[in-house]
């Protein structure tokens, strides 16, 4: 065996992959090579030692509800453009606020001198709720974040709103470009905080947002439903440090009044 | 069915992204173990191999398995570190990125400790990243020298010869910080 073979066969011998005969000639040459007895000595003893470096484990719960979600945010369908109010939508929409506002005028004319059960009010109350829901729904559609923002804010002021407006607050919620406009949806959603649809989208969404306001929002509206359910994500927000220090330090405040 | 790296990662691309948790499952810790003894920072680590998992969901695409899943993630890992310290550090080359970084130890960083393995920790860490690399790779990682070879694009006989190179010199920083303390 030669000086310049001593390289390749010591590392083969490190990992373990050099056959007896090899390492054996080797071991012959270094002990009669002054050179490489020099080159070599202690690697050995070195190789292994570097198994006692400490190392900390990582938090892998956390890591991988990160992946998860970053994976969920992929999967994400991008927010669909073609359910934005088109021209002939935005037609109907501008006559549903007519409506609106004619039979909101006409109810309270009635009102004001009929008594407040009879048929014909009870048949105009129904046709503003259903206008008024499918005025909000048309907003919450519009190209523009701030007429999305008055469909959010239309649908505060319904009375027993459908599922589908409450869809499409979640919706909202989740994909909206706007962080005013998922602020508002927040807000907005507060009202069906008991419904387990709402609970559960707040807490996705508090894995899922980026923007730290959304993100103190949701937090919020975790504590103020003092849902439990939220611990675990609160708890992975509190001990990530790529979260926003104000983001963790009031996700610990969460899990504080949680009493978790 | 136990499917290989391979199988999964080809899932992955085909845009089954559930399949890249269990590539996690399986890799993320030999990943980070990577990571951890290179930068000598946990906190540096797992945000690097959060970056490492989201790199490989954002160029699925690009896969393509001639070389096996895990020298492509490695080298992934090795270019989100090498990305790291770019930005730390944007003016200094790759091969020079950390020279001298134990000046700039945090907290997590041991540098004060009379135990070997908290010297030789010192001494890998004031190696030359190249050469750190490499004997972590060598040491720690799944990879045999042929992928280490093909991730550094140079033949197995000049990696081997690296290794023990950047051995002797990690034998010689730990032996002279060794005589440094038993002077004080």
């Amino acid at each position: 065996m030669r000086c310049e073979d001593i390289s390749a066969r010591l590392a083969d011998d490190l990992a373990g992959t050099l056959g007896d005969d090899e390492r054996n000639a080797m071991r012959q040459h270094i002990a009669g090579c002054p050179d490489c007895r020099r080159q070599t000595q202690g690697l050995d003893v070195l190789w292994r030692a570097l198994e006692d470096i400490p190392v900390a484990a990582p938090d892998s719960r956390a890591l991988r509800a990160r992946l998860d979600a970053a994976i969920l945010r992929e999967q994400a369908p991008a927010r669909p453009t073609a359910p934005r109010a088109q021209p002939r939508q935005q037609w109907l929409m501008a006559a549903g606020l007519a409506g609106v506002a004619l039979l909101a005028g006409l109810f309270a004319g009635r009102a004001s001198v009929s008594p407040p059960a009879s048929p014909d009010v009870v048949a105009l109350r129904d046709e503003l709720r259903d206008l008024r829901h499918m005025v909000a729904l048309s907003l919450m559609q519009q190209q523009s974040a701030s007429e999305r923002l008055k469909g959010v804010g239309w649908s505060t002021r319904l009375e027993g709103p459908s599922d589908e407006v409450v869809t499409a607050l979640i919706d909202t919620l989740r994909h909206d470009e706007n962080v005013n406009v998922r602020l508002a949806s927040i807000d907005a959603l507060k009202r069906f905080a008991e419904r387990e649809d709402v609970r559960r989208a707040a807490i996705d969404a508090l894995q899922t947002q980026r923007a730290p306001l959304v993100q103190m929002a949701l937090i919020d509206f975790v504590v103020e439903t003092q849902d439990r359910d939220a611990a675990a994500a609160l708890r992975r927000i509190s001990a990530d440090d790529k979260s926003d220090q104000t983001v963790r330090t009031r996700a610990a405040w969460g899990l504080e009044h949680l009493g978790v | 069915m136990n499917q290989t790296d391979e199988a999964l990662m080809r899932a992955v691309r085909e845009g089954d992204l559930s399949q890249l948790g269990r590539l996690f499952d399986r890799h993320h810790r030999a990943v980070y173990e990577f990571l951890v003894r290179t930068t000598g920072q946990r906190a540096v680590a797992e945000d690097l191999v959060q970056d490492v998992f989201e790199r490989v969901l954002k160029h699925r695409a690009t896969y393509r398995g001639e070389s096996g899943f895990l020298p492509w993630l490695y080298r992934i890992a090795c270019n989100a570190r090498a990305d790291h310290y770019r930005k730390l550090h944007p003016t200094t080359s790759w091969s020079e990125e950390l020279d001298g970084e134990d000046e700039s130890a945090g907290p997590e960083r041991v540098l004060e400790s009379a135990s070997d393995a908290a010297r030789l920790q010192r001494a890998l860490l004031s190696l030359r990243p190249d050469k750190r690399e490499l004997i972590v790779l060598a040491r720690f990682s799944e990879l045999k020298y042929e992928s280490i070879a093909e991730l550094h694009g140079v033949d197995v006989g000049t990696i081997k010869v690296r290794v023990h190179r950047a051995l002797k010199e990690l034998r010689d920083k730990f032996m002279a910080l060794e005589s440094t303390s038993h002077a004080m």
